[in-house]
């Protein structure tokens, strides 16, 4: 069987699953190594969670690398355990049903599944053997040194505006017609993810995007858990 | 350097001691199991009270997990297929000639081509008349057998740690006359010493001043029970376990005296490594090899994976790291140099078949900290993940669950706040303020400060142990930072996949967590606990049959020597 020449770009972070990345860096905080740790890496996540509303609706990029310093200096052991733990225990309960759905759907009609998340590998890889097959996933990688995560995301981060370029070099790889491609997105971020496929469609939008979304005339889909 | 190890070992006849031990098991199973080609091996056990050998050997098979593997692959078989590779044969290594009848001896001393010599007391702290009793003793009656051998070759099994308190990388180098801090030493000079010093305190234990002592010892802890001090059976019972408690913590004293005197951390390492300065001048008429394996802990895939026995290094440590123990000292960044039983089986067959080739170093080192180092903090999280992720889904009760689950256990410094001494202060503090109450106080306060009292003194009692525990693991978790090459093991390009040894393919997340803790937890906790670990029956029963077969009438026999 010929490989489809078309993809499906799905936004984990509300169209898959109704927890962002705030949730995951919490749950690392919390359950750090040490209870000091625990104190201050939740403190960090508290102050970057205003950020994450703040700049949300935009480029996350600044907001991700926020976050994910509450898992600087963290162990490459707990950071691994955890992730699968959290995907385990609590992020499989918040895969919505009508995500899934249009992941089926899409690859019914011969579509690449290209799942695109602000989270880290560390999470989303776990998460995998719950969700349909999933042909890439991109997601953000935190940077380990000696063992231990250093706070820093590598580049290209993901949520960010380079999404969609980041898509169109994708295509270019795979020899993939973007204009035959879908793509479902849920923040404002994705607008230039969806703005480069031939199917884009708006899920749970937030204001941005929405607004957006009706500008350009783009279908919007709402759905909750 | 190319080595087949079924091309070795083919035909080749194998003696092998202390095949009752966790490595030995191993070992033994491995070889069989994968296919070795081993002509035959000989098991040297030493009958126990009624048990002969052989029958020993069948309760082995018939109830250890280690044979499973066999068990599952030949099935009704088993019998036949080991029947016709094993012989077992009733010996002692701690008696002269391996206490073989001369016929026996005679055919060994013409069949074997090479003797592991895996026998020996791994306890850190034993009576130092058992531990120079099987740990020099038995070495010297295995050299001395082997050096009587037509053509037999000798792998002899120590460890690693035989280094002492030495900092550093350690080489894969035998030092004759070897005391880790340097200074000039005779090691048959310390032998015959310390066999005199032994003697002396037996003999001090036999004078009148001292029975005199232990009986009114004995009657003092009789009036404290309660009992008649003038009951002369009562008393006799108990001065004999007296004088037997005493003269075997006399004897530990005395064996870590030494050790420590010449830089040993305990007497375990003391006697093996005076066990390799007694084989030190056999080089020239003896064909030899050392194989010093670091920590041996659960088998990573061989019998299966988790595959524990006994009590072990880190089962006791982890085992604290489980409960209410959250602040172990450890010092960050020291390798803690473990590696699975299984890799350590490899590495005896390597240096095995090197042997039967004459392409043999003298020295083998069979650990992680040289390729794959294991920091002690990043085993002290794992064991804290391991446990987290036991706890939350299969913790007993909702405390485990909720609080332990997430408590993880850190490492500290020794002069920690909650370190397990200044525990102690609190708990005899607090026993003492129970039990000075002002006696005006009334009466039913001083029967509740009793009760709260005694249940300190218990916390108290389980603190030394821990207390104790913690002193005895500290060289290798907190005070030395021992790095063992393993060059020479890695210089062989083992053509046969099954008998690789690879330090570096051992990945310490999936291992430690899903591996090794279980695996402890399984085999190891329920002995602290005093609890019996999962049995294993086969489904069928193994009878040796033909010569092998036990004999009909047991005979008493001496119990001595142990094995890995």
């Amino acid at each position: 069987m010929n490989t489809p020449k078309r993809a499906a770009f799905f936004r984990a972070e509300g169209v898959l699953v109704s927890r962002g990345v705030l949730a995951a860096t919490a749950y690392y905080a919390a359950n750090a190594h040490k209870f000091g740790e625990r104190a201050l890496r939740l403190g960090l996540v508290a102050l970057s969670a205003p950020l994450q509303g703040l700049l949300g609706q935009n480029d996350r990029t600044l907001a991700n690398r926020l976050a994910f310093l509450a898992a600087r200096r963290m162990s490459e052991d707990r950071l691994a355990e955890l992730g699968e733990e959290y995907a385990e225990d609590i992020l499989k309960d918040k895969i919505l049903d009508r995500g899934v759905e249009l992941i089926k759907r899409a690859r019914a009609e011969g579509h690449r599944i290209v799942l695109l998340s602000d989270n880290i590998s560390e999470v989303m890889e776990p998460l995998l053997p719950h969700l349909p097959k999933i042909d890439d996933l991109v997601c953000n990688r935190l940077e380990i040194v000696d063992g231990e995560a250093t706070g820093k995301l590598l580049d290209p981060v993901v949520g960010s505006h380079g999404d969609g370029r980041w898509a169109q070099g994708y295509a270019d790889r795979q020899g993939i017609d973007l204009r035959a491609c879908t793509a479902y997105g849920s923040h404002g971020t994705d607008l230039l993810l969806l703005a480069a496929v031939g199917k884009p469609c708006a899920v749970n939008p937030d204001f941005t995007l929405r607004r957006s979304a009706r500008e350009a005339d783009w279908p919007v889909i709402e759905y909750q858990e | 350097m190319r080595l087949s190890i079924r091309e070795s070992y083919a035909g080749k006849h194998v003696l092998l001691t202390g095949a009752s031990g966790f490595l030995g098991k191993v070992w033994l199973t491995q070889m069989l199991h994968n296919d070795s080609g081993t002509g035959k091996f000989y098991i040297l056990l030493r009958r126990k009270a009624t048990r002969p050998a052989a029958a020993r050997f069948e309760r082995i098979v018939n109830t250890s997990p280690c044979f499973k593997p066999l068990h599952e692959k030949h099935g009704r078989d088993l019998a036949r297929f080991l029947s016709e590779r094993i012989e077992v044969v009733d010996g002692d290594i701690s008696l002269p000639g391996l206490g073989l009848d001369p016929e026996t001896s005679a055919r060994l001393g013409r069949d074997i081509d090479l003797v592991v010599n895996c026998a020996g007391l791994v306890d850190f702290d034993p009576d130092l008349r058992d531990a120079l009793t099987t740990n020099v003793d038995g070495t010297i009656h295995v050299a001395d057998f082997v050096e009587g051998c037509e053509k037999a070759a000798l792998l002899h099994i120590s460890t690693c740690y035989v280094a002492g308190t030495r900092n550093g990388r350690n080489g894969e180098v035998l030092v004759p006359d070897y005391a880790p801090n340097g200074e000039a030493f005779d090691a048959a000079a310390e032998l015959a010493s310390a066999r005199v010093r032994i003697a002396e305190i037996e003999a001090e234990f036999e004078t009148q001043e001292k029975a005199d002592e232990i009986t009114a010892e004995a009657k003092a802890q009789l009036v404290k029970r309660g009992r008649s001090p003038d009951n002369a059976k009562l008393v006799a019972t108990l001065v004999r376990r007296i004088k037997r408690d005493t003269l075997k913590n006399a004897m530990i004293e005395e064996g870590q005296e030494r050790a420590q005197r010449w830089g040993w951390t305990n007497i375990y390492t003391y006697s093996k490594s005076l066990a390799e300065s007694v084989l030190a001048p056999r080089t020239e008429r003896l064909r030899f090899s050392l194989l010093r394996p670091a920590i041996v802990e659960s088998a990573l895939a061989y019998p299966f994976p988790g595959w524990n026995q006994g009590f072990n290094t880190c089962g006791p440590l982890s085992y604290m790291l489980g409960g209410w123990l959250r602040e172990l000292p450890l010092r960050k960044g020291i390798p803690f140099d473990i590696v699975p039983v299984d890799y350590v089986g490899n590495g005896m067959t390597i240096a095995g078949a090197a042997l039967l080739n004459g392409q043999h170093e003298q020295v083998y080192q069979c650990g992680t900290s040289d390729k794959n180092p294991l920091a002690i903090d990043r085993a002290c999280d794992l064991t804290a993940l391991a446990h987290r992720k036991h706890l939350r889904r299969k913790g007993d009760t909702v405390v485990d669950r909720l609080i332990l689950a997430r408590w993880d256990g850190v490492e500290a410094e020794i002069d920690h706040t909650l370190s397990v001494p200044n525990l102690r202060k609190v708990t005899k503090g607090v026993a003492k303020v129970m039990r000075d109450l002002p006696s005006r106080w009334p009466k039913m306060v001083h029967r509740g400060a009793k009760k709260v009292a005694d249940k300190v003194d218990k916390i108290d009692d389980n603190l030394d142990t821990i207390e104790r525990l913690i002193d005895l693991y500290l060289p290798f978790i907190y005070e030395n930072h021992f790095i063992f090459s393993t060059d020479n093991l890695l210089k062989y390009d083992v053509v046969e996949e099954a008998f690789r040894f690879d330090p570096t393919a051992l990945d310490w997340r999936t291992y430690w967590i899903n591996v090794h803790i279980p695996g402890l937890r399984k085999w190891c906790y329920p002995l602290f606990e005093g609890r019996t670990p999962e049995q294993y029956r086969p489904r069928h029963k193994f009878v040796l049959d033909g010569e092998n077969a036990p004999a009909e009438t047991p005979a008493a026999a001496p119990a001595h020597g142990g094995s890995r």
